[in-house]
């Protein structure tokens, strides 16, 4: 049985409309959202690659004829939502609107256009009734690989990354664009997967275009405008008016992470004034030329909104109406604004770190509603055949610990703010070639405080047959834990053993009979320990959560034993 | 509640007696239907929830004496609870421990590790059901073509006996990696327990659940082992208590998938009875779909706290495998508990006649998921509720009589309702009551259009072709709208809509589901491998059977085949339902391009090229449906305009304005009358709002059909 929630909402007549006509536009925008729903169920469920059908890496958008997001299914890859409008007009610009025709579907993986790496797709169709173009259907979705070095950490420069992309033309008039199909199979690992989840996405995106043909239809276009124009309106003002509740002022974050070869820091100054924001991440380290780390500025401003959404208004549907109160600065040449052709694959270690220096800067003046750093999720792949010789690939995103939060202990193995499902030992073994030995909570790697951080898990691996199994790992947080807030304390940090001895993350052989570990970080605490609720504290060590020495020292529990 | 004229009724004819009760969180609603004339007589009674027994006794008396009948002239009881959710959900299970592979203990309580929010950093999570001092690991490993790797640890197992016995463990679920593939590990394991700790209750995630992925195959076979205690001694209850009414008899179980089992079989699989009432919906649907002639059918039976939809297909209903129970955050997937059984596949939209409406903080009008409920109640009720609710919105609207509310046993206060709207919706958003009323019905629709809209197309469907089958206590109010607003073909209100969930208890067969997991590619497995999966679930299924008198060979036993299958290498697979002659013959590519076929039409496209891979292999065993037919209902001769009762301003939103509208009374109604709407119909238990695009015709068994 399949239950969703349907909470529609309605405007007082504030915004020039009549009551009537905003209970009018509610009804369309929830037609929407449904919409976009079974768009995203059709795309999972019909994709190929793990990471689509088992992780979730993609996000559908649909945007109306000026090309502005207007609606997403209920589940997605945020930061995708944010970065496929900007996307979008990119791609426009290279094919006006006015020579695009009727099955013609648009592809880019341009870094700089999109998402900041070249394995994220973004596939454009343009939705025409009578002849007109009346909305897209944006996706963007993490493929399963793009060529390249097989490592995710160390390329120097772009080049060294795989295959970009520039804004094409993936099919003209419903014709596929062979040219550039085999110029995309004869250049990533795994041909059969990449090109089974294009397939996913553009079957998905038509019927996404029926659909909305159906309501353009039963409504009529200039209704449909005027309900994205209203439903824009309505997520701006309500954006505003949360914005307004923070008092005016400065307010400084400041955020460490694993550089790879050097320490990244991230530099943030908030500015509030009236009902606007403005986040100036000036002095952050410099863009690297030896680690794959650097962050596109559309990166950088979607995971500042992301996180700034789910702070100020996480109820509200995302739309781009709720972008525009909100300015991000980096300077040019900066890790977070980072200049063609720097190496990006590995972004994730620097912005999923970006929304810690946010909540650091928050927590001075709104305490409640920010979490503390989660231990951000993994990356793990394992190459491989399948039974006909095909090149295949296992992609696994498991979660570390999700950071605590006035009044909530962090989930474990749940980690913000990415979104990602992990994939289950029994079908990692049935698609792969490794056994996994052992999925389980770390004890004492959850931030102690008097809200304690979500834990962080262990992940043990060996070659399930005789055959060496190639891994590429792109870990976090192995060398600066998650950070507490307000005297909570970090996270466990994350850790790397082959055999129990320390390895470094390059693409290694896992060769028979070696055990590789995984031990994921935990996310940091919330207040100070010893303020922790007794009880509480002897759950946790019943539970094995907190060892005895963690519950005695940390804590100061006295414990009967 | 007579479904005919009791001077119809002739206590001389033969009698061959089916009675089902469904217990719900508010009603048990009672149906006893005569297979020979097939009279169908109903009972409504409060749910006492302290001591069920004692409603289902009030029911059972009030209907035997209207009968003069005893439990004895019974041929057959069919029951649908939703005790055994609730106690799930309310954690009332006895304390039950959970033994893994070496390694896994804590899959149970890491799930799919994905946020189902994503922007709520408050989001709260289930807690698991089987806490983490109650999960224990144990030596064995099996590879995932089932081959071992490690062999089960004996000695591990007896010396955690001694520990489980100490700490007084009355259940126990084991969920070894892959043994959906091999159950000899687990076998092997419940088999010492069971010498070791014979009074504890042991399950196998190799008999509840034996499919691919094993956070879902742990969490179901843990929830089975939780409420299998409890489930018994309920069981034992209603047993005592049928047999203390004179009826000796099996006690037979509604289940989740639509099929009937004893009891046994319930105290065995208990999760596979979640959901029993509402499946029960749709089955009396499939019923009377049968009857009329008309092979498919949307149905959308909305309550006081729910609305739920399915689809009814070639009169069969869409099935699916998952189910997720007690979701923490009302209505939003992902946030319950997980379990894989075999489920009528419904959507529930958390919006019913008590579902409450009101202004949030960003001025947005919002209605449910909260619900009044029966308690405090909508504001008209005067039970001391004072939030307005969808009730209230269709009293102001003129939907409902004040003075006609279940017969008018009940008064309902037009002034509380309107005092309600005025305080939390008209004022806050600058609107006239009637203007906030006419909204929160427009929003509370609007919930239900998108889910249905989904729901409906998901399923390659378009809601144009179909009839809207109306029942529940609030569904014949909103089903007109629904449908002119889906542009379906029409609305049908089956005779006794108000408790119609009840009469698919006694319509319907047994049967029960089974699956097995076989990852491997369609043409390149041994035939005999899949025929063998399907031996041994048709010899199961037969054991059922037998245990109920049904001999093996007897003509009225159906064997139906289903397998879940994908393009080799994709991520999710389609359950794909396979005619029995290619199963015998064993041709993987005929069924094969089946798979394509309905790949194609769910999802608008198919890899033809792409060899096709078998995931799971599915069976339903089933028996005979009951020789029911509904009575026919005489043409009274008279004119339509015989049973307006009156009439009243009604509100309708394709005018939006009140229309002064005739009001006419359902019993007084007789086939072959017509009339254009816009019509209010009263009958006890519900009111059918007509709008003005509407023509009601009244076919030969009383149904009320609105043509659009």
């Amino acid at each position: 049985m399949d239950i969703r929630v349907e909470e529609s909402a309605a405007l007082p007549p504030a915004d020039g409309s009549s009551a009537e006509n905003v209970v009018e536009h509610q009804i369309k925008w929830g037609r929407l959202t449904a919409m976009m729903d079974e768009v995203d169920t059709i795309l999972l469920r019909t994709a190929f690659s793990t990471i689509v059908s088992e992780s979730r890496d993609y996000a559908v958008v649909l945007l109306d004829e000026k090309a502005r997001s207007i609606a997403q299914s209920q589940i997605c890859v945020p930061a995708f939502t944010c970065s496929l409008p900007t996307a979008t007009r990119s791609m426009l610009e290279v094919f006006p609107r006015e020579t695009l025709k009727e099955g013609d579907v648009l592809i880019t993986n341009d870094p700089w256009l999109c998402h900041g790496h070249l394995p994220d797709f973004y596939i454009v169709m343009p939705v025409f009734h009578e002849g007109k173009i009346v909305a897209f259907i944006a996706t963007a979705a993490h493929i399963s690989d793009i060529g390249g070095r097989l490592d995710e950490l160390n390329a120097r420069d772009l080049y060294e990354e795989g295959l970009r992309i520039p804004p094409s033309k993936l099919y003209e008039g419903g014709k596929p664009n062979d040219q550039l199909i085999r110029m995309i199979e004869a250049n990533v690992r795994f041909p059969r997967l990449v090109l089974g989840d294009v397939g996913a996405i553009i079957g998905a995106a038509k019927v996404g275009a029926e659909r909305y043909v159906e309501l353009v239809k039963e409504y009529g276009l200039p209704a449909m405008s005027a309900a994205a124009d209203f439903i824009l309106a309505r997520s701006e003002a309500a954006m505003r008016a949360a914005i307004s509740c923070i008092p005016d002022g400065d307010y400084e974050g400041f955020a460490q992470c694993d550089g790879v070869t050097s320490v990244t820091e991230i530099r943030l100054k908030i500015s509030v004034r009236d009902d606007s924001m403005f986040l100036d991440y000036t002095g952050s380290s410099p863009q690297k030329s030896d680690a794959a780390v650097n962050v596109v500025k559309n990166v950088t401003h979607a995971h500042s909104l992301l996180a700034l959404k789910c702070s100020l208004c996480p109820d509200l549907p995302n739309n781009e109406g709720l972008f525009s109160p909100i300015k991000t600065f980096a300077p040019e040449g900066s890790i977070l604004n980072a200049r063609f052709p720097a190496a990006v694959r590995a972004r994730s270690r620097t912005s999923f770190h970006t929304h810690t220096a946010i909540y650091d800067a928050l927590s001075k003046v709104t305490p409640g509603a920010v979490q503390a750093t989660s231990g951000s999720f993994w990356s793990l792949r394992f190459l491989c055949n399948d039974d006909d010789g095909h090149p295949f690939i296992v992609h696994v995103l498991p979660n570390g610990g999700q950071g605590a939060s006035r009044g909530l202990d962090g989930h474990s193995t749940t980690a913000f703010p990415g979104c990602s499902m992990v994939t289950p030992a029994e079908i990692i073994e049935t698609n792969g070639p490794v056994l996994i030995k052992e999925r389980a909570f770390r004890q004492d790697s959850g931030g102690a405080g008097q809200f304690r951080g979500g834990l962080g898990q262990t992940i043990r691996v060996t070659p399930a047959g005789d055959l060496p199994v190639r891994i590429t790992i792109r870990p976090d947080r192995t060398r600066f834990p998650a950070d507490g807030l307000l005297g909570g304390k970090p996270g466990g940090l994350g850790e790397l053993l082959l055999d129990g001895a320390s390895i470094e993350p390059d693409p290694f052989t896992l060769m028979p009979g070696q055990d590789f570990t995984l031990n994921l970080p935990g996310g940091g605490g919330f207040g100070d320990p010893r303020e922790r609720d007794s009880d509480q504290v002897a759950q946790d060590l019943k539970l094995g959560l907190i060892s005895p020495d963690a519950a005695r020292d940390v804590y100061g529990h006295a414990t009967e034993q | 509640m007579n479904l005919i004229p009791e001077s119809m009724w002739n206590t001389k004819m033969t009698r061959k007696l089916r009675l089902g009760f469904d217990i719900g969180g508010t009603f048990t609603d009672f149906v006893i239907a005569d297979e020979q004339s097939g009279e169908m007589f109903l009972e409504k009674c409060l749910t006492t929830p302290d001591d069920p027994s004692r409603g289902v006794r009030n029911g059972f008396n009030l209907l035997f004496e209207r009968l003069e009948i005893d439990g004895s002239d019974l041929d057959v009881a069919i029951h649908a609870t939703t005790l055994i959710t609730n106690a799930l959900i309310e954690r009332r299970g006895v304390k039950t421990a959970l033994v893994t592979t070496q390694g896994f203990r804590d899959i149970l309580e890491m799930g799919s590790e994905v946020r189902y929010d994503l922007y709520d950093l408050f989001m709260e999570k289930p807690a698991p059901l089987i806490p983490r001092d109650l999960r224990f690991e144990v030596g064995e490993r099996l590879k995932s073509d089932g081959s071992v790797i490690t062999p089960l640890s004996e000695s591990e197992i007896v010396s955690l006996c001694a520990h489980l016995k100490e700490i007084d463990v009355k259940s126990v679920a084991i969920a070894f990696i892959h043994a959906f593939r091999n159950p000899a590990h687990e076998r092997r394991a419940a088999e010492i327990m069971k010498r070791e700790m014979p009074d504890v209750v042991i399950c196998m995630s190799s008999s509840v659940a034996p499919e691919i992925r094993e956070f879902e195959r742990t969490s179901t076979t843990s929830a089975n082992a939780y409420a299998m205690p409890i489930t018994k001694e309920y069981l034992d209850v209603v047993t005592d208590t049928l047999k203390t009414a004179k009826y000796g008899k099996d006690l037979y179980m509604m289940l989740s998938s639509g099929g009937v089992s004893d009891a046994g079989v319930a105290k065995e699989f208990p999760i596979r009875m979640l959901e029993s009432g509402p499946a029960a919906g749709v089955l009396a649907a499939i019923f009377y779909a049968k009857q009329l002639g008309i092979p498919s059918l949307v149905t959308f039976d909305m309550g006081g706290t729910t609305a739920k939809v399915g689809v009814v297909k070639n009169y069969e209903a869409a099935k699916s495998n998952i189910f997720e129970f007690g979701r923490v955050a009302r209505f939003k997937k992902g946030s319950g508990i997980p379990v894989k059984i075999p489920m009528i596949e419904l959507i529930e939209i958390g919006a019913g006649g008590g579902s409450i409406a009101g202004v949030d903080q960003l001025g947005l009008l919002k209605v449910g998921p909260h619900s009044a409920s029966a308690q405090p109640g909508p504001a008209c009720y005067g039970l001391g509720g004072d939030l307005p609710t969808v009730t209230d919105s269709n009293l102001v609207l003129g939907n409902l009589n004040p003075g006609y509310f279940l017969g008018g046993s009940m008064k309902l206060d037009l002034n509380a309702a309107r005092d309600a709207l005025k305080t939390s919706v008209a004022d806050p958003l600058g609107l006239s009551v009637e203007a906030a009323a006419a909204g929160v019905f427009d929003v509370v629709n609007q919930s239900m259009l998108s889910a249905m809209k989904v729901h409906i197309t998901e399923r390659g469907e378009d809601p144009r072709k179909f009839y809207l089958f109306a029942f529940g206590g609030a569904g014949p109010a909103h089903a007109y709208e629904l449908a002119r607003a889906l542009h379906m073909k029409g609305v049908i209100i089956p005779n006794g809509a108000g408790a119609a969930s009840a009469m698919g208890l006694v319509t319907s067969g047994v049967s029960f589901d089974f699956a097995r997991s076989l990852v491997t590619q369609l043409n390149r497995t041994p035939w005999s491998e899949i025929e063998h999966l399907y031996e041994e679930m048709a010899e199961e299924g037969l054991k059922i059977l037998d245990g109920i008198g049904i001999e093996r060979g007897s003509p009225e036993i159906s064997i139906a085949y289903q397998m879940d299958l994908r393009h080799k290498g994709q991520g999710h697979e389609v359950t794909v339902t396979i005619p029995a002659e290619l199963i015998r013959e064993g041709a993987p590519d005929r069924i094969s391009e089946l798979f394509y076929d309905v790949h194609e039409k769910k999802f608008g496209h198919a890899h033809r090229h792409l060899p096709v891979q078998l995931i799971t292999c599915r069976m339903t065993v089933g028996a005979g449906m009951p020789n029911l037919q509904l009575m026919k209902v005489p043409s009274s001769g008279t004119d339509f305009s015989q049973a307006q009762k009156g009439s009243r301003d009604v509100y309708f939103t394709e005018l939006r304005k009140y229309v002064n509208t005739p009001v006419y009374d359902r019993y007084l109604l007789a086939p072959e009358m017509a009339f254009p709407g816009p019509a209010i119909i009263e009958e006890r238990e519900c009111t059918v709002v007509v709008g003005p695009s509407g023509n009601v015709r009244i076919d030969e068994y009383g149904s009320i059909f609105i043509d659009l």
